[in-house]
């Protein structure tokens, strides 16, 4: 029997979006509960040897596994990659065959016997998605020590992937006392019953979430997990071997040897419903597949010419992404501290398979997935309930995160002249997340320096209580990121109606948080509503003035994130807006 | 409160025995202690110092060794036979103290009680020169001092205060009780297993076989303290009583037999996290060689059924780390060559074995030699806890001598990787024997050619 289909939303919008003069693509999904959904594709790029699928797939949480393949074109023919690829699909029985002609008009088709049977689908809305399915995500560090060449390397891979793979490892879930255990041990789990889902464990771990999750819907779960190692046989095993501890020492003429803890940190994407019994095998595969692509960060520095001989290896460093457009985790392994703009062909390779635009970074260290944001909130703006769509009216919102920088953060007394500062913060925390600078976001002290620096202030501007305004933002920008910045300059408050298409613009084009400072207080805007029937503006406000503590619906409900209408601008003060602008680049 | 020890019924016999034949004896007190209660296992005397040894370090004493006396005891040799009776132990269980019988009193005599205030001081110091030994109980600085007057058979029994300034030495009353029924261990079993490959990494200075298990014994003590410990299979609270774990379960196997109070033995299982105690960094180095350090460490502890989860996980711990270290010890004791490196490209280091004695209701443990019969055990139980046992009293199974197949295998291994690791060398050789084979043909088929030639010559020569 042929699996229900779902498709999930960001599939069917990636796909109505491309454009690509490949021809085929791959389909990557997950089976749960008798139903195949699919959560990814990536376009048929995969021209050498290294770069096929099965690379691919490792970049991906464990459980999404090849599905099918996606042609696009009018009708059905199957040219012999494509058998090929649908071969290669283990997941399900009958792969799955997408067709999508010139109109985006979408077609599915399972492979039951050979022959194609066409079938329906259903969409899975992101906001369904991410409340089924949740992610789980294993760290751990094993200390890796061999003989620093190619095949040292691939030996000691394969032998830890054989050691996770053998039973031997357990998993620890972080703050419960729920262990699973591989079949080296005689019970499956401890610390719950063995009926038990995830979904169950992580409600139980924090009975406060479902009142939190009503909030803010599209929040991503991840359980984190670490993994033991079992040092002792069970005494029952009749395959119980017990020669006593001896030592064998082989020489060799020298050599050299690399050691380095090698930092696993993979993830799994597994619906709620999954029992935590089936999760053993789920977290191994995890494992195994970032041991795979840590591998391959290693042997392709030892490949390269200068660190042949391992002397300048770097450690490989994991980052997970989850690009907006995408909708699913793409992780990543990058040798630690090689600058991301001498990386740009691997990432451009990323860009292309996965059909993504080449006008702004995806894939730089600055776009991964950070739970961390010191303390600080990420995108309050999008706690607030959503307006439904109205003809005539053009909404543009900053696009990608940021950090909400306001006063008396960092146990830093700025209580009356620092919103500029603060603003400017907010600004630098987008550019950082949106990968376009690794530079730490500056302090009111750094801004001053800079300022004095460039010869802007005296130097007794340093430590001082001084307001800045959208000139010295956009110096400052230019300094520190080398980014420009347009700055548009309001008489009035009423003044500033008439730059609404250029602020919709700058939304669309660049998406950067906008300074607005002036003959009054600073305040960033985060983005515009446009009525082109009656001419009304709306602006989207982050008020750096708040004082108080990081909880989001004190800043949501009370409005210090929130839409305001003109009014909220002084009708007689000047304005001075810095909109930064964005380059190209990936 | 007053410390109370308790002992076994059959120690006061043997006390007893050595105070009826008038003579001076001094031993160890061997026992464990745990918040709910201290118990003594056995009392083992110290062997009396053999007479050439003593006449070699000691020349100046004359032949005859006199009546040994508690003054003239020598402090390192007590010393040593609490080192040597310390490999003998399972974790958790400690030399707690000494005993005497003499007939002055010791406490009250001051050359005697400064002598065995020395002893036990002694004890503590030697103990401490190996901390993975676990010698010196962790829980306790105070030793016990028991004495039985041989003239009166009178018992007494204080504590002292170890590592302490001399002068504010404290001493205490011990009540010392027999225990009129045997009493019950529970006993805990688990196999540690190594397989862990390291790159040797030779100094200027080289490295000895020595320096390196100390290397591994460190990092095993870090790994080992790290772990999570289960007890048949689960994660255990801390504060809970071991006799409790048993209790829970025990209606489902009550009903159908009439067995034991404890069940034999539980399985312990260690699990390691991996934490990150190495530097973020890809270190690169210069490397001689590999180590495999591989094998099982058996493990059996014996606890008083109301110890606690966290004694019990510490006392499990402390049991194989002090095997491993006793190995290490007695293998490098008997080594002749401490380099690691030596002239073979495979060398083989198999330390001692661990086998089990049995001492009144639990066992304690021997170590064999690749080779050493069952036999040698009973030597040191002799020697070093003064009891009898038979050769089939020793339990030998709980580990096996390395397998010398899989030595043979290893070498194979080895042997064809450094075929593999050098095959220039290896066509080089069929390079050089195939020009031979051609010049022997040469020659041989120039002789045959002008064979005629050659013979005239020869003989011409040879007539000459």
């Amino acid at each position: 029997m042929s699996p229900r289909l779902k498709i999930s939303n960001y599939v069917i919008e990636r796909l109505s979006n491309i454009d690509t003069n490949e021809s085929t693509g791959c389909l990557y999904g997950l089976m749960y509960d008798g139903t195949l959904l699919v959560v990814g594709l990536s376009l048929e790029l995969f021209e050498n040897e290294k770069n096929t699928y099965r690379q691919f797939l490792l970049n991906l949480p464990a459980e999404i596994e090849l599905c099918g393949v996606v042609r696009f074109g009018e009708t059905l023919t199957t040219g012999t990659t494509m058998k090929e690829i649908l071969q290669d699909v283990d997941i399900t029985d009958n792969p799955l065959v997408m067709i999508v002609n010139e109109k985006k008009e979408m077609k599915t088709h399972f492979l039951v016997h050979d022959k194609f049977e066409e079938t329906k689908y259903e969409v899975l809305s992101s906001d369904e998605m991410w409340k089924q399915f949740l992610h789980v995500r294993l760290n751990t560090i094993l200390p890796l020590s061999c003989e620093a060449t190619i095949s040292g390397v691939k030996n000691i891979l394969q032998n830890k992937r054989k050691k996770i793979a053998s039973g031997q490892v357990s998993f620890h879930i972080d703050g419960t006392s729920v262990y699973l255990f591989g079949v080296a041990s005689d019970v499956g789990l401890t610390g719950t019953s063995t009926e038990a889902t995830i979904g169950e464990l992580v409600d139980s771990m924090s009975p406060e979430q479902p009142k939190k999750k009503k909030h803010n819907t599209s929040s991503i779960e991840i359980v984190p997990i670490n993994l033991v190692l079992k040092t002792t046989k069970d005494i029952l095993s009749d395959k119980l071997v017990k020669t006593a501890v001896k030592m064998m020492t082989t020489q060799r003429k020298p050599a050299f040897c690399i050691s380095m803890p090698l930092r696993i940190d993979t993830l799994a994407m597994i619906h709620r419903n999954t029992k935590l019994l089936d999760l053993y095998t789920v977290l191994v595969e995890a494992a195994c597949r970032s041991l795979r692509l840590l591998e391959s960060v290693l042997l392709e520095q030892l490949g390269q010419e200068g660190i042949g001989d391992g002397a300048g290896l770097r450690l490989p460093e994991t980052f997970h992404f989850l690009p907006q457009e995408i909708g699913h985790f793409i992780t990543r392994v990058v040798p630690k501290a090689i600058p991301d703009e001498s990386m740009e062909k691997e990432r451009r390779l990323l860009h292309e398979q996965l059909g993504l635009g080449l006008t702004r970074p995806v894939f730089r260290r600055g776009n991964a997935y950070a739970d961390k944001s010191g303390g600080r909130l990420v995108n309050p703006h999008e706690a607030i309930p959503q307006q439904p769509t109205k003809p005539d009216v053009t909404v543009a919102l900053v696009r990608g995160r940021y950090t909400y920088h306001h006063y008396m953060q960092d146990n830093f007394n700025d209580d009356g002249w620092g919103c500029a500062y603060r603003s400017m913060q907010t600004i630098f925390s987008w550019f950082r997340y949106q990968g376009y600078t690794t530079v730490d976001i500056p302090s009111h002290r750094d801004i001053q320096q800079c300022l004095v620096n460039i010869g802007d202030k005296q130097s007794s501007f340093l430590g001082s209580k001084q307001w800045i305004g959208s000139t010295e933002v956009m110096f400052c920008l230019e300094t520190l990121l080398g980014v420009q910045s347009r700055i548009i300059f309001a008489n009035t408050g009423a003044e500033l109606q008439s730059y609404a298409h250029d602020l919709v613009h700058h939304f669309q084009t660049h998406g950067s948080p906008i300074m607005i400072g002036g003959g009054v207080l600073a305040h960033t805007i985060l983005g515009v509503e446009f009525n082109s029937a009656t001419n009304d503006i709306r602006y989207l406000i982050l008020d750096p003035h708040y004082t108080g503590q990081e909880d989001l619906s004190i800043v949501i409900n009370k409005g210090w994130c929130g839409w305001k209408n003109s009014d909220f601008w002084n009708k007689t003060a000047h304005y001075n807006l810095c909109l930064p602008q964005t380059k190209p680049a990936i | 409160m007053v410390r109370t020890v308790y002992s076994p019924e059959y120690c006061l016999q043997y006390l007893e025995q050595y105070a009826s034949k008038e003579i001076f004896v001094i031993g160890l007190i061997l026992g464990q202690s745990t918040a709910a209660r201290e118990n003594v296992i056995h009392l083992a005397r110290t062997p009396d110092e053999k007479s050439s040894e003593s006449a070699s370090e000691t020349s100046y004493v004359l032949d005859k060794i006199e009546t040994k006396t508690l003054l003239n005891v020598s402090e390192a040799w007590v010393a040593d036979h609490a080192k040597h009776v310390t490999r003998m132990l399972p974790g958790g269980m400690f030399v707690q103290g000494i005993f005497i019988t003499s007939d002055e009193d010791i406490f009250e005599e001051p050359n005697s009680f400064s002598k065995v205030k020395s002893i036990v001081n002694h004890i503590y110091k030697a103990m401490n020169a190996n901390q993975y030994m676990f010698g010196n109980c962790p829980y306790s600085n105070e030793r016990l001092m028991l004495h039985m007057s041989t003239s009166t058979k009178v018992l007494t029994c204080k504590s002292i205060e170890v590592g302490a300034p001399a002068k504010s030495t404290v001493i205490k009353p011990v009540e010392w009780k027999f225990l009129p029924k045997p009493q019950q261990w529970q006993r805990l079993d688990c196999y540690y297993e190594f397989d862990d490959v390291y790159p040797v990494i030779v100094k200027k200075s080289g490295i000895s076989v020595k320096q390196q298990f100390q290397q591994i014994l460190e990092s095993a003590h870090k790994t080992i303290e790290s772990s999570i410990m289960f007890i048949d299979g689960e994660l255990k609270d801390n504060s809970e009583v071991l006799e409790s774990l048993f209790k829970k379960k025990k209606p489902k196997t009550n009903s159908k037999s009439v067995q034991q109070e404890l069940p034999k033995s539980m399985n312990v299982s260690l699990f390691v996290p991996f934490e990150n105690s190495l530097p973020e960094t890809v270190e690169y180095l210069e490397c001689d060689g590999s180590i495999h350090f591989s094998g099982v460490v058996s493990s059996s502890v014996f606890m008083y059924p109301k110890a606690t989860v966290s004694e019990t996980i510490a006392a499990v711990k402390q049991d194989i780390i002090r095997s491993l270290a006793s190995r290490f010890t007695m293998h490098c004791d008997a080594l002749i060559d401490d380099n690691l490196l030596p002239e073979e490209k495979v060398c083989f280091n198999e330390p001692p074995r661990r086998v089990l004695v049995p001492v009144g209701a639990l066992y304690l443990c021997d170590y064999l030699f690749p080779g050493e019969a069952p036999a040698e055990a009973l030597l040191s139980v002799r020697e070093l806890l003064d009891l009898k046992i038979t050769e089939a009293d020793v339990i030998c199974d709980v580990e096996t001598p390395a397998d010398t197949s899989e030595f043979d295998a290893l070498d194979r291994d080895a042997s064809s990787e450094e075929l593999l690791a050098t095959p220039q060398e290896a066509s080089q050789f069929m390079y050089i024997t195939g020009i031979c084979f051609a010049m022997f043909v040469l020659i041989v088929s120039i002789i045959i050619h002008y064979y005629d030639g050659i013979v005239k010559v020869v003989s011409k020569v040879l007539s000459k």
